[in-house]
């Protein structure tokens, strides 16, 4: 089990001319702690116009930084949205090669294609349509990177041949993963070979029917890369305090906030009629699966908030489903003061993390490597 | 955190309708045509477009509703409304500004059972082999006119409507109230096409000029089994929805 943090960079109103600035301080702050510990990945979302549940709008700047303030963590898009109103696939394939070169050979690339209207909309991408050029994305993009001239005719995109460069560090290239959070997604990962980059909470036994499925499909996939990554992670959320009392009513606290705070926004399926869109997408289910049912101190099943003792079990339930690691939330618009975050990363890494085997140790990609 | 609503429910007051308290038998209505548009609105002064208990959704838009019931307990008629997208508490839903209907007795039944702010207009929705069209015209006057163009064939399920909240008056206390409408639809037939806005005056649906579209999103036209349920949930429209709402029934 490995675990990694996970930013979507909520900024709270007002947005006076520090908050921004403040917020992505607090996050590189925290990256930096992070990797001293021993966690294993930063990890940080791609969206647009979500106004105070996400300022994470140029990840790859964002990521780059923390490659830099960092020396072992790797960095992960989580995910590149592979629509091309949103990006052109030859600058995906640029960006993270650099990115890859720059932080040394770690990055992991996450794949997906965009959940809200807000976005969608904004870009006037077709909800029809993503599906598909996400697919043509994934299958381009490790070609792209592995061969000294690319030329390709497709549907959404078509390009005459050129070099596409730099070329990433890692060979043959970087890990990849698929934002899996609408049901069959995880499908769709396995049959390409990609790693499962869960971004739903909660919920064990969903889960663990998911990766079940996850694991016999991949045993069988045609990769779209030079080599599979069968790995499964999730997302959750980390508040975790010596005082069991303090630990869940902050943790509650964030919790609360987030899912407030999401709901606010508009998913494609609301807005749009689509096949494409089966179910109301990552924002729903985020929100539906963090406000489950609760233990006798009011915090979802699965949920990595209390005291040690209590992150420790919600991890071990993880662990016993076959998830292979787990990318933590540390906020939400900033309710968690940045010291109790802080302290939040050293109680974990100093009670909860010796606990599973690969934790301190962290320093392999998933699959890639020169 | 995100805003609440502003409205001024008390001079809002004036629009809304009486409901004959909150045990309303449900009804079922076969072969409903709904004619269904979302456009993105203006966003600045959305959020007095609907009361303290509501958050407006980002972004902001409405829903522009034409639908015709071939079959009721009073006769066929059709029912235009104008929504605006909201969030009461974490769930998504449409607070209905105005509402206009084909016939009197209908328009008097869906105040009085379910708060519809109902009044009478002539109320049109055909469905041709390149459009389906929605119009209202008040006093001659055309108030809304919708189209759906390019029709094209999507499953039942890949549409989701939302709830519909209603500011009304109890007849039984004279309180202003909210009550939630969850109809439920066993879809026939479902098309998504291209939404088209001819005419719309943002007044005569309550908006003044506060409600201007600005944007289409989508259009729907689906043939559906619809059931007016009964009334779940009663709120106090200033308070927040997770404070202020009282379940009626199950």
């Amino acid at each position: 089990m490995k675990f990694g943090i996970f930013y979507e960079i909520s900024v709270p109103r007002p947005w006076d001319g520090e908050a921004e600035k403040r917020v992505f301080d607090n996050c590189l702050e925290q990256v930096a702690l992070a990797d001293e510990l021993g966690f294993d990945t930063v990890w940080a979302v791609e969206h647009h116009f979500l106004e105070e549940y996400s300022h994470c709008s140029a990840p790859e700047i964002f990521l780059t930084a923390c490659a830099m303030r960092t020396r072992k963590m790797r960095v992960g898009h989580g995910i590149v949205v592979c629509v091309p109103e949103f990006n052109h696939p030859i600058k995906i394939a640029e960006r993270t090669a650099t990115l890859d070169i720059i932080s040394g050979g770690r990055l992991d690339v996450g794949t997906g294609r965009s959940a809200t209207w807000n976005e969608l909309g904004g870009f006037r991408a077709n909800p029809d349509e993503t599906k598909k050029t996400w697919d043509e994305f994934v299958r381009c993009l490790p070609k792209m990177w592995t061969q000294e001239r690319f030329a390709y005719e497709g549907r959404s995109w078509s390009m005459p041949e050129r070099a596409i460069i730099p070329k990433p560090y890692q060979k043959p290239h970087p890990p990849m993963w698929v934002a899996v959070t609408s049901p069959g997604t995880e499908i769709d990962a396995a049959e390409r070979g990609l790693g499962s980059l869960g971004l739903t909470f909660g919920s064990v036994k969903e889960q663990e029917e998911k990766v079940k499925n996850y694991r016999r499909i991949i045993a069988n996939c045609e990769p779209v890369g030079e080599f599979v990554n069968d790995k499964v992670s999730t997302v959750n959320f980390l508040f975790c305090h010596e005082d069991s009392e303090r630990g869940n009513k902050i943790g509650r606290r964030m919790l609360g906030t987030f899912n407030f705070l999401a709901a606010q926004l508009l998913a494609a399926r609301e807005a749009y009629p689509t096949k494409s869109y089966p179910s109301l997408g990552l924002l729903p289910t985020l929100r539906r699966e963090a406000a489950g049912p609760g233990d006798a101190a009011g915090v979802p099943e699965g949920i990595a908030i209390g005291d040690p003792e209590r992150v420790l079990r919600a991890c071990k339930r993880w662990e016993a489903v076959g998830v292979d690691r787990i990318n933590f939330l540390l906020n939400a618009l900033e309710t968690v003061p940045q010291a109790d975050v802080l302290n939040s990363l050293r109680t974990f890494a100093k009670y909860v993390m010796p606990h599973f085997q690969d934790s301190a140790t962290q320093t392999a990609a998933a699959g890639g490597g020169r | 955190m995100p805003s609440s609503g502003t409205m001024d429910v008390a001079a809002f007051a004036p629009n809304v309708s009486e409901i004959n308290g909150f045990k309303t038998p449900e009804w079922t209505l076969k072969g409903a045509q709904i004619l269904n548009v979302y456009y993105e609105v203006k966003n600045e002064p959305f959020a007095r477009l609907m009361p303290v208990m509501f958050h407006p959704v980002i972004p902001s838009y409405a829903m522009l509703n034409v639908t015709h019931y071939p079959e009721s307990p009073v006769g066929p008629f059709t029912v235009a409304d104008v929504r605006v997208g909201c969030r009461a508490g974490v769930r998504p839903r449409g607070f209905t500004l105005k509402s206009y209907v084909s016939t009197a007795a209908a328009a008097r039944e869906l105040a009085g059972r379910w708060g519809y702010p109902a009044s009478v207009a002539d109320v049109y929705l055909r469905a041709f082999h390149d459009r389906v069209v929605g119009r209202v015209k008040l006093g001659g006057r055309c108030i809304l006119e919708v189209e759906m163009l390019d029709r094209d064939f999507i499953g039942g399920n890949d549409i989701q409507y939302v709830s519909s909240m209603h500011l009304c008056r109890n007849k039984e206390d004279g309180k202003l109230v909210v009550v939630q409408l969850d109809p439920e639809w066993t879809f026939i037939k479902a098309e998504r096409g291209r939404p088209q806005l001819k005419a719309f005056e943002g007044a005569a649906w309550n908006g003044g000029d506060q409600l201007v579209p600005t944007w289409p999103i989508s259009a729907s036209y689906a043939i559906a089994d619809t059931t007016l349920s009964a009334i779940r949930y009663v709120s106090d429209p200033n308070v927040d929805a997770f404070k202020g709402t009282t379940q009626i029934a199950a």
